[in-house]
């Protein structure tokens, strides 16, 4: 083999040591900052199609402007606005309940063998 | 004497070793310990559903929180201090509502981890572990449960300290 071509060899695998390398510091930062937990682009994670539609139908537009006179008009609108967000969280009624962690809902109660 | 002493020591070590024995290893009797065994697939499934339905409300509720910490509460309370109606109250639970989405962010990865350790873990073969890491899950998810609350509570707190302002008008 001339040198120009172990050169390229050498090249080759040192390109391939880095990448390895980056990949595997980006994927054990990925993961111990927690972001895989949010990433809903994993497969099973997906959302599904109502979700979608929910998101599309929500008042995203509304900001509440920084400056400018306070009057009673803007407060009530506000609170109007705002209430419709409180409300959104409110339907997920009960979030991380502890029920679907149970002996019972995980079919390891000692009941379960008797029946 | 000498022997009341030696009692008494023993006794106090005793009491002692207590305090750092974890409160949340439950005990596990033979029977779930078979059943864990044997319904492994199963109760992991049911924990890979429990995940999937979590990072869901996860995302839900943070992007709620996050729509409302940036487009009402702090726009509302820069306006209030132009319009030389801010208060210390308003103000505090605007760093409280803060502080708490980041607890919820926090010990949301938290709970992730450990619940992600017990679905790698071997049921079939160490179920009494799997039970005692179980535990852990569900303290993890009773802290979410709480950091929810606790931030539904701050923005009711919100809601009243504006109605009060709104009297001032």
């Amino acid at each position: 083999m001339t040198s120009g071509g172990r050169n390229l060899v050498i090249l080759g695998i040192l390109s391939v040591l880095v990448a390895s390398l980056t990949t595997g510091v980006s994927l054990a930062i990925y993961h111990n900052s927690g972001d895989i937990y949010l990433d809903r682009s994993r497969p099973g994670f997906l959302p599904d199609e109502d979700e979608i539609e929910k998101q599309d139908g929500q008042d995203l537009e509304y900001n509440f402007e920084k400056s400018g006179k306070l009057t009673i008009q803007n407060v009530e609108e506000y609170l109007e606005k705002l209430e419709l967000e409180i409300k959104a969280i409110d339907a997920y009624s009960d979030p991380f309940n502890e029920k679907v962690l149970i002996d019972e809902e995980l079919g390891i109660t000692e009941k379960n063998n008797e029946s | 004497m000498f022997y009341m002493k030696k009692i008494l020591i023993i006794l106090a070590l005793f009491l002692v070793s207590g305090l750092f024995i974890p409160y949340n290893v439950m005990a596990i009797s033979e029977e779930q310990e078979n059943l864990v065994s044997v319904n492994c697939s199963t109760i992991k499934s049911k924990l890979k559903k429990v995940q999937q339905l979590d990072a869901k409300v996860r995302v839900y509720l943070g992007s709620y929180y996050e729509a409302i910490a940036t487009k009402f509460i702090i726009p509302m309370n820069v306006r209030l201090v132009e319009n030389n109606l801010s208060t210390a109250e308003m103000v505090e639970n605007q760093n409280k509502f803060a502080e708490a989405r980041t607890v919820f962010s926090n010990d949301f990865v938290k709970y992730q981890q450990v619940l992600e350790e017990l679905i790698n873990m071997n049921c079939t073969a160490e179920p009494e572990k799997f039970y005692e890491q179980l535990v852990i899950v569900r303290q993890k998810r009773k802290i979410m449960t709480q950091d929810v609350l606790q931030i539904r509570t701050l923005l009711s707190g919100h809601v009243k300290l504006v109605r009060e302002v709104m009297t001032k008008l």
